[in-house]
């Protein structure tokens, strides 16, 4: 395996070029490291290529028509310039989508948005709104043959032919070099306010997530962390139209009352915190420690951490998606041995552990991405081949080799 | 429409893989005498016909499992149906084929209050789901308008939409895990009962979302269950032309509002209706806008305020809002018994479901104007405007020889002037047999070909659902081959059916 960090990458400028450039990899039988500008090739497991194909260089926004709600880009337009875009007519990318540019030291202002539909990461609005794969809509790209294919659409509605769009969204590039993409895009909030709240046990904080899900109050965030005081704390984000987060909020003042003082942010005191939850900034990850995301049932979660930590898995650890994911972070002192027990816990409880940063020995050894059945193993091998047989679209990002 | 030619050696097979099949179901569970078979000769389309080789109602998802590896191994085909409300031709079965009916799995299986996900078999109609967790204050949000009967392992197969997916989304929107059987009898689970169970893998369980029973036959749903809105009410918006309606659909949404459902009717259908629902309607509205909006009490008020000032803006002749659930349900009720009006002023109608960007309302309306006078028929308008998923309602009699041909062609003009617009073929309906031959408007080889490569992947035999959503069958192997000749004899003449 080479290095593909110290490779000089292809830049292609037109769909063209990586048409041309796959259809002679194909020819040759050369493995490509496919990415947007490289600012998250530490999620996944290292790629076994001999060359780099950056997609960074397909950065022309095609249309964004606000009235209907909907942006086409090429896959190269960073995530900052299309949230700016937006902006200015009050829409947003409505699946929040997290850079982790912290998280791999890398620079926030070159993640893509082709990067956001390859990953599939999902912020912490994720349950009110949606997730990455929700609002993908279309999608064109070239296959590991070098042809230039294009799926969905950009009605909101669509049902023509499979929906090849949300296959390749979190395909991490081994379907396909995207090449454009089509969003689907909402009206930003026009008010926002999140209440901060002490903490107490993970059960009761789940308990009281439970009960104000159950409401339907527009809440746009429920996450449990660790403040920079190192106090733990439960925030609530709640969204709407001015005089509906006021109503809203009313009614979980009456209902948080027993709760003990809460603190109320405004806008953009509440943006800044929830951009902290979302780049997993909230997580202090030291350097040399591994760092984690687990998606389970909210109600197993209590369990799981208690479990997890008493067995030195979680050093730190936050909860977002009002109990559904935990994020932590693990000693990096015997990483083989952590990992093993922590994805063995994990998979007892039901739950999905997906390494969103190791070393790449852990990485090409346990795989980043929770394992699967050999059933669906087998199914997601024959597909990707349908796209790629000769796999050459980032082998083994996804799955270890046997 | 052209199917494929039945094989004559599975017809000559009938009696015994009936006896085959009753080992698997028992022996009620095969249907296989004319008069019982009947009923299934079509779905939601009943121009199309077809007798089933034979019906299979499975009990368990172990027998289902079993019916398709029995299938496989003697090549017969399979064509799965729910309730068969498709109106695309989905379930239209096949002469040489099993209809593997899904009518017996048909049990809520659990209900998880705390995760707000509901595990369901198939059979279970859409209406159901809601029925079984309301007591909670939850609700399963996607709801086609045949949500009493359909199912939701057919509203999977299909991703159903409805009239509350512009706010909410669509079926795919809110399926957490799918169990489902392969064409060998393989059982795969995907996702799981929880937010975010997929996370990680590659998204197979969003590709069989939609995929019209042509890559599994799905066993099991977990589905997100959402809290139900405090209130709704709706705002009815009468305006003097067409062009002023659409161009008010998009003010609204400009403004940052998604209402929970934004539906259009033009004047025929104003008129078809206001017979049944006793009402009249100005003489001078060309076109009714029915705007719902849902949340909280303030949230609502909020907006109903600023939608009014909206439409006022774009011309509304009259505005009414619902000030009770009384009033919102038979202001809703013109809308609801749109198609059942329509359906008395004519002997037969045809509707399909086209779908284009929102600003090219106009365009298009007009369009089907030209199409109205070309064919001489008429037609009628009432759709999902939010969406821009059209709703155009085709009159013609199926006495009149000839005239069904010309329904369908005034249909597929409309479709094509869809894609040409920047839309595609399908908003909701699904492509089935009925838009299969269009498909080729909408998608170029290579994009075919790329979805017929999936097909193969799951199901290489081709043995489930064929005949539908692709012009031409799969060719699995020949694809294999392309490879090897890197490109070369892609395109070499194609037989279509």
């Amino acid at each position: 395996m080479t290095d593909t960090q110290t490779i000089a990458a292809m830049r292609p400028a037109s769909t063209q070029d990586v048409a041309d450039i796959l259809m002679d990899a194909a020819r040759k039988g050369e493995p490509l490291a496919v990415r947007g500008n490289g600012t998250r090739t530490g999620l996944g497991n290292p790629v076994r290529a001999t060359r780099v194909l950056e997609l960074g260089g397909l950065n022309a926004i095609d249309f964004y028509d606000p009235d209907d709600l909907v942006i086409r880009a090429g896959v190269g337009v960073t995530l900052d310039e299309v949230e700016q875009l937006l902006a200015q007519k009050g829409q947003y990318l409505p699946f929040e989508p997290p850079r982790y540019a912290g998280l791999y030291g890398t620079d926030s202002a070159r993640c893509t948005l082709g990067g956001a539909v390859a990953t599939a990461l999902s912020g912490p609005r994720r349950i009110l709104t949606g997730a990455a794969r929700d609002f993908v809509l279309g999608v064109e790209g070239v296959n590991g043959q070098g042809d230039v294919f294009k799926a969905g659409g950009r009605t909101m509605k669509n049902v023509t032919g499979y929906d090849l769009s949300k296959l390749v969204t979190g395909s991490n590039g081994t379907l396909a070099a995207l090449t454009t993409v089509t969003i689907k895009v909402l009206p930003a909030p026009r008010a926002e306010v999140t209440l901060v709240l002490p903490a107490t046990s993970v059960e009761e904080d789940v308990a009281l997530f439970a009960r104000m899900r159950a409401l339907p109050l527009g809440i746009g965030g429920l996450a449990r962390r660790v403040n920079a005081a190192g106090v733990c704390e439960v925030l609530v984000r709640v969204e709407g139209s001015v005089p509906g987060v006021a109503g809203n909020q009313q009614i979980l003042n009456s209902l948080l009352a027993t709760r003990g003082p809460m603190q109320v942010l405004e806008q953009a005191e509440s943006q800044s915190l929830w951009a902290g939850v979302r780049e997993l900034t909230c997580l202090h990850a030291r350097p040399d420690e591994l760092v984690w995301r687990v998606n389970l049932p909210a109600t197993t979660m209590p369990a799981f951490v208690e479990q997890a930590r008493k067995a030195g898995c979680i050093n730190r650890f936050f909860v977002d998606w009002a109990g559904g994911v935990v994020f932590s972070t693990m000693r990096g002192v015997q990483p083989e041995v952590d990992t093993l027990r922590y994805r063995k816990m994990a998979e007892q409880a039901g739950a999905r552990a997906t390494i969103l940063r190791a070393p790449d020995a852990v990485l090409t050894q346990f795989g980043a991405f929770p394992p699967v059945s050999a059933g669906v193993a087998a199914l997601a091998a024959r597909t990707r081949a349908a796209f790629d047989p000769a796999g050459i679209l980032n082998p083994g990002r996804m799955t270890v080799q046997a | 429409m052209q199917m494929p030619e039945p094989s004559q050696a599975i017809l000559s097979q009938r009696d015994a893989l009936a006896q085959g099949l009753r080992k698997i179901v028992g022996k009620d569970w095969v249907i296989s005498d004319d008069a019982q078979r009947r009923p299934y000769q079509c779905d939601g389309i009943t121009a199309y016909m077809a007798m089933p080789l034979l019906v299979v109602l499975p009990g368990c998802a172990e027998e289902v499992q079993a019916v398709l590896r029995f299938c496989h191994e003697k090549g017969v085909k399979i064509v799965p149906r729910g309730s068969g409300t498709s109106l695309s031709g989905g379930a239209l079965p096949l002469e040489d084929g099993v209809l593997l009916v899904t009518s017996r799995l048909c049990n809520v299986l659990a209900v998880d209050e705390h995760n707000r996900v509901a595990r369901v078999q198939p059979g279970v109609p859409n209406i159901k789901i809601t029925e079984a967790v309301s007591h909670l204050g939850l609700c399963y949000m996607p709801d086609p308008s045949s949500q009493l009967i359909s199912t939701i392992g057919g509203n999977v197969a299909e991703n159903a939409g409805g009239v509350h997916c512009l706010k909410y989304g669509v079926t795919a929107n809110h399926i957490l895990g799918i169990q489902a059987v392969l064409m060998t009898g393989e059982m795969v689970e995907l996702g799981g009962a929880y937010l975010g169970a997929a996370e990680g893998e590659l998204d197979l369980m969003g590709v069989l979302t939609g995929s019209e029973g042509l890559l599994a036959v799905v066993t099991e749903i977990a589905v997100r269950l959402e809290p139900v809105p405090e209130v709704a009410r709706v705002i009815s918006m009468s305006f003097p032309s067409v062009e002023e309606a659409c161009a008010c659909v998009g003010a609204i949404i400009g403004a940052g509002i998604i209402p929970a459902g934004l539906e259009f009717m033009d004047r025929k259908v104003l008129d078809a209706v206001s017979v049944l629902i006793k009402e009249k309607f100005d003489d001078r509205t060309a076109a009714l806008l029915l705007c719902e909006l849902d949340g909280t009490a303030v949230e609502v008020d909020a907006l109903v305020g600023v939608v009014s000032d909206v439409a006022r803006g774009q011309g509304a002749i009259e505005i009414k809002v619902s000030t009770t659930e009384e009033e919102r349900q038979r202001i809703w009720s013109s809308r609801k018994l749109a198609f059942s009006a329509i359906g008395k002023l004519c002997p037969d109608y045809y509707c399909t479901d086209g779908t284009i960007p929102r600003n090219k309302l106009p365009e298009v309306l007009n369009k089907m104007a030209d199409m109205s006078r070309k064919y001489g028929l008429d037609y009628a308008n009432c759709f999902h405007a939010g969406d821009g998923n059209l709703h155009p309602i085709i009159m013609y009699d199926a006495a009149k020889p000839g005239d069904l041909e010309k329904a369908e062609e005034f249909g597929a003009d409309v479709l094509i002037a869809c894609v040409d617009a920047g839309g595609v073929l399908s908003g909701e309906h699904g492509i089935g047999v009925e838009k299969r031959d269009l498909m080729t408007h909408q998608f170029t080889e290579i994009d075919l070909q790329q979805q017929q490569m999936v097909k193969c992947a799951f199901d290489p035999k081709d043995l489930l659902n064929p005949g539908k959503m692709f012009p031409t069958l799969c060719r699995c192997a020949e694809f294999g081959r392309m490879h090897v000749h890197n490109g070369n004899l892609r395109f070499a003449d194609i037989p279509r059916f």
